[in-house]
């Protein structure tokens, strides 16, 4: 039985290894659009030199993000659906948010453009489709982008949902935009993964942004601390250190440093 | 297909120079499944043994339950341990959730209704006369365990290979558990989930590759043990 | 002579099925006995009971022997089952269930040479699947008689071996008669020990 004890060993030193590994670390919550576009990649880095702390993420829709908050199993939060997270301040869930930047939307859809919708304004691209009954593809997930394309259907007295052109696909943007590149439909997208899309499918590209630039079409992002009030493990001290960072000046002009394919993709916009 | 040679071709780069992310998702992948198997074994192994060996009241209802649980689906799995380990869960002053115990905990539980009902098949499908001969030639009832478990010893071992296989290339637990955590509890698995949905399919062929590999290594291993085991 | 087996009104029963119903028998120390008698008669169910893996559904099954019958009484199965390991291994293991480790090699060479093997050594690191079946069945043999065993139970040992290892087995049994050996062994044919000086034959009926 020599073996069996030296495995057992093996098993405990292993876990000895494994646990302690959480010294001066801080868990955020975020939506996989920050983390896809590779922004949090670009800036983690600049984050440990400025503050000493490890920033661990986990990359999901901003509804689960806030989930994961609301269960106190994240420190900090970075997400994009202000009203929605106004409620989670208000409800008790959240302190201290802080806008930090915005990206906007673009609404892409095939080169032929079947709804003729090209170069108008949201409101009239969104009729547009309905009216043509073309396919649109939502995230029907939940996330952010999902929650900024209800909110442009509903402002325009518009409910899709039950239509049959309209495909909830469930997944994430990048997937969403290659199930509208199939069916050959239209979709809201951010525009750091529509540059991603663009750039790996070259001049084959089956689709093209038809609406962009417009007022409604605008995407802010905010930090969050977890209700340290209702969640005792919530690291107070190093998520202070976290929303300060964001709003610093240093780190608002590095977030307009970062491009994607020679393309600015977020824009600072703290204290405004 | 570009798309597929520029994978293979990045692919091979990724590995050759030892690429920070891909390793460091190899190593998250092995070190959550070790502690999940060696977990696994040390509870399934015996109870396994325990079930097929002896004659107990409730012995074919335990039997019943660990086949059902062979068929748990492994989101339920991980939406049950979320439950445990979060931080408004029972366990949670642990602060497990988001780490590689914490996917370990619910690997472990993947692996363990393999690890019990294979073993328990194994010592029932020993041959009886195995058991009387270890009898006539005078063991004691300890000893007689103890060599009817030397007897499967290769079975075992194949059991314990096919519980890695499917723990080291299951992806719902290890995302949910994990939470795909770049350097910390990003997996192969769901680190090919993620690439895939980015679109980066390089690493995802990369990482392919890497399981692939281990694939091998298992059934390598698997068809050695049968070998083993025919003697 | 001393008793080493007293039998009374022995019986078995399967799930209420009898199968073996034996009213008196005495085996002396030192006795061949061959226990002859059609299929179903019970003579492996009377065997197996002799080497104390069943109990008697009802009756006396007395073991005069020395004080640790499970380890004097050995019972070599009618189709032997050698474990996943050596020759070397499968012989010495009831040995070494014993804790005794004295000498392996030798008493191993020597078992084996009493069940007809001319090389123990060639054989020694050989594995079941490379062996024959009267090899099987001679090793098996010799796993039990380097036991010294006060009683060897036989149940049908040359029923699907070549005249050659028949002939070795029946040797075999000589030499442990010779060493005061008690045998007991169980076959359908009644000429098996034509040879042997003394031979007691019982016949169990059919129930």
């Amino acid at each position: 039985m020599n073996k069996f004890g030296k495995t057992l060993f093996g098993a405990l030193l292993s876990l000895a290894f494994v646990l302690p590994a959480q010294a001066e670390t801080l868990m955020m919550a975020t939506t996989t659009s920050t983390d896809n576009s590779g922004l949090l990649d670009f800036l983690a880095p600049t984050f440990k030199a400025d503050t000493g702390i490890d920033l661990k993420w986990v990359a999901v829709g901003t509804g689960k993000a806030l989930e994961i908050a609301k269960n106190c199993d994240a420190d900090v939060l970075l997400v994009h659906a202000p009203a929605v997270e106004k409620k989670f301040v208000a409800d008790g869930f959240g302190v201290d948010r802080r806008q930090i930047m915005y990206n906007d939307f673009v609404i892409i859809g095939p080169k032929a453009d079947p709804a003729k919708i090209a170069g108008k304004s949201t409101a009239d691209a969104l009729k547009g489709i309905y009216d043509a009954k073309a396919v649109f593809v939502s995230r029907g997930d939940k996330s952010g982008t999902h929650n900024a394309e209800k909110k442009l259907w509903k402002a325009n007295n518009l409910t899709p949902d039950q239509e049959k052109f309209y495909v909830s696909a469930g997944q994430g943007m990048m997937a969403t935009i290659n199930i509208a590149a199939e069916k050959g439909g239209y979709t809201l997208t951010d525009r750091a993964t529509w540059i991603k899309f663009a750039a790996k499918q070259g001049d084959a590209n089956p689709l093209a942004i038809v609406v962009e630039g417009d007022k409604a079409l605008f995407n802010q992002y905010s930090v969050m601390t977890t209700n340290p009030a209702r969640c005792s493990n919530v690291k107070v001290e190093l998520a202070k250190q976290f929303e300060d960072w964001w709003v610093d000046p240093k780190t608002q002009k590095r977030i307009g440093e970062y491009t994607l394919e020679g393309k600015q993709l977020f824009f600072p916009n703290a204290g405004k | 297909m570009n798309y597929f040679t520029n994978g293979f071709l990045t692919a091979a780069d990724l590995l050759l120079n030892m690429d920070k992310a891909t390793f460091s998702a190899v190593e998250a992948t092995l070190s959550s499944t070790t502690i999940a198997l060696i977990c696994a074994m040390i509870l399934g192994l015996p109870l396994g043994f325990l079930i097929g060996y002896t004659n107990f009241p409730g012995k074919r209802l335990a039997r019943l339950i660990s086949d059902t649980l062979l068929a748990f689906p492994t989101v339920l799995i991980g939406l049950l341990v979320y439950i445990f380990i979060t931080h408004r869960g029972p366990l949670g002053h642990m602060g497990l959730l988001f780490t590689i115990p914490g996917m370990a905990i619910g690997q472990t539980i993947l692996a363990l209704p393999i690890i019990v009902s294979w073993t328990a098949q194994a010592i029932e499908n020993l041959d009886p006369r195995c058991r009387q001969t270890l009898l006539t030639l005078g063991a004691s009832p300890m000893q007689t365990a103890l060599h009817t478990i030397r007897e499967v010893r290769y079975d075992l071992g194949m059991v314990c290979v096919t519980a890695f296989g499917r723990v080291v290339t299951e992806v719902g637990v290890a995302m949910m558990l994990g939470g795909n955590i770049r350097y910390h509890t990003r997996t192969m698995t769901t680190a090919i989930s993620l690439e895939t949905s980015k679109g980066e399919f390089a690493q995802g062929i990369a990482l392919g590759l890497v399981l692939l590999g281990i694939a091998f290594i298992v059934n390598a291993a698997l068809t050695w043990l049968r070998h083993k085991g025919r003697v | 002579m001393s008793q080493i087996f007293e039998i009374r009104e022995l019986r078995k029963e399967y799930g209420g099925l009898l199968a073996l119903d034996l009213p008196e028998l005495d085996v002396a120390s030192g006795d061949l006995v061959s226990l002859v008698g059609r299929n179903g008669s019970g003579k492996s169910t009377l065997l197996r009971m002799l080497a104390f893996l069943e109990k008697p559904s009802s009756g006396l099954l007395n073991y005069l022997g020395g004080p640790e019958p499970r380890r004097e009484v050995t019972l070599l199965l009618q189709n032997p089952y050698l474990l996943k390991c050596s020759v070397f291994d499968n012989v010495t293991l009831g040995l070494c269930l014993r804790g005794d480790r004295e000498n392996l090699p030798a008493r191993y060479a020597e078992a084996m040479r009493a069940a007809g093997f001319a090389d123990p050594q060639a054989m020694a690191s050989r594995y079941s699947s490379q062996l024959s079946g009267g090899e099987r069945q001679r090793i098996s043999l010799a796993s039990r008689i380097i036991l010294k065993p006060r009683v060897l139970l036989l149940d049908e040992p040359t029923a699907h071996v070549d005249a050659a290892s028949e002939r070795m087995i029946l040797d075999t049994v000589r030499a442990c008669l010779g060493q005061g050996t008690t045998v007991i062994c169980a076959t359908h044919d009644r000429q098996l020990f034509s040879d042997f000086p003394t031979v007691r034959e019982v016949e169990l009926r059919r129930v």
